[in-house]
């Protein structure tokens, strides 16, 4: 599968309204619940702060990846959101996130979008590959960088 | 050459995982070592260990927050380490891991 079928425009948010981890949270799952991919948002924003309590999902490098396995996902998908300003996400290594990446992944079903994911989050160790992200100033320029995963062989 | 094995796992097995595995491999190849690392995900298990692999290790680092399967290691130089910790501190891992600096893994 590819990163592109996952990342649609309607589920991206290059200036995210948030100010709190909590916030951007809902402001990212409400996309998820608006474009029909996600059936509850009270139940979905519950497994997603379920998994931050386990550990932040805030990786570091002002990239977090706040991602919940749920059957209140109905379809695979990949939300992408921006702060210019930063949120305090809890970060590994004490530093604002700027960049987020919501996975939703139905509960059962096929594993394709899985291994897009396993993808995506090695390429976040990418130095260069971040730097793009953080520069990207439109959802074309994004989906063009993400694009780059699917074409690449691992 | 050096080779490091290692085994990444988290506890929704998406994204850390393959983060923490990615970071020690880069990590690896930065300082000349050979890597090898299975990820334990919610995909299953990739890249799966063989024995050989084992054998052949100097150093097995693991980077998890799930369970993982360990009396295979018994007897190899090893650190437990959690698996956003391998993500931020990969190259340190892998420095004390080509030093030498790890202890010997006993299953009992």
């Amino acid at each position: 599968m590819k990163i592109t079928e996952l990342m649609t425009e309607d589920i991206m948010c290059l200036d995210l309204a948030s100010n709190t981890k909590k916030e951007v949270i809902r402001e990212l799952s409400t996309l998820l619940v608006e474009a029909n991919k996600v059936s509850n948002l009270e139940k979905f924003v519950a497994e997603i702060e379920a998994r931050e309590e386990l550990s932040t999902t805030g990786v570091g490098y002002g990239v977090a990846i706040p991602h919940a396995k749920t059957k209140f996902v109905k379809t695979p998908a990949l939300a992408f959101g921006k702060s210019k300003e930063g949120i305090d996400y809890d970060s590994m290594d004490g530093e604002d996130a700027h960049i987020f990446f919501m996975i939703a992944a139905p509960a059962d079903g096929a594993n394709l979008h899985l291994q897009t994911l396993a993808k995506l989050s090695r390429k976040l160790i990418d130095e260069d590959f971040r730097n793009s992200l953080h520069e990207a100033t439109t959802k074309e320029e994004v989906l063009h960088i993400l694009s780059s995963i699917d074409k690449e062989e691992k | 050459m050096a080779k490091i094995i290692g085994v990444t796992s988290c506890p929704t097995g998406i994204a850390h995982t393959y983060m923490a595995a990615e970071a020690i491999e880069k990590a690896a190849k930065k300082a000349g070592a050979k890597a090898k690392v299975e990820t334990n995900g919610s995909i299953g298990v990739e890249n799966k260990l063989s024995k050989k692999d084992i054998e052949e290790a100097d150093a097995v680092i693991i980077a998890a927050d799930a369970r993982v399967e360990m009396a295979r290691f018994d007897g190899k130089p090893l650190i437990e380490v959690s698996v956003s910790h391998a993500i931020k501190h990969a190259k340190e891992l892998v420095d004390d891991a080509l030093a030498g600096k790890f202890t010997v893994y006993s299953k009992k």
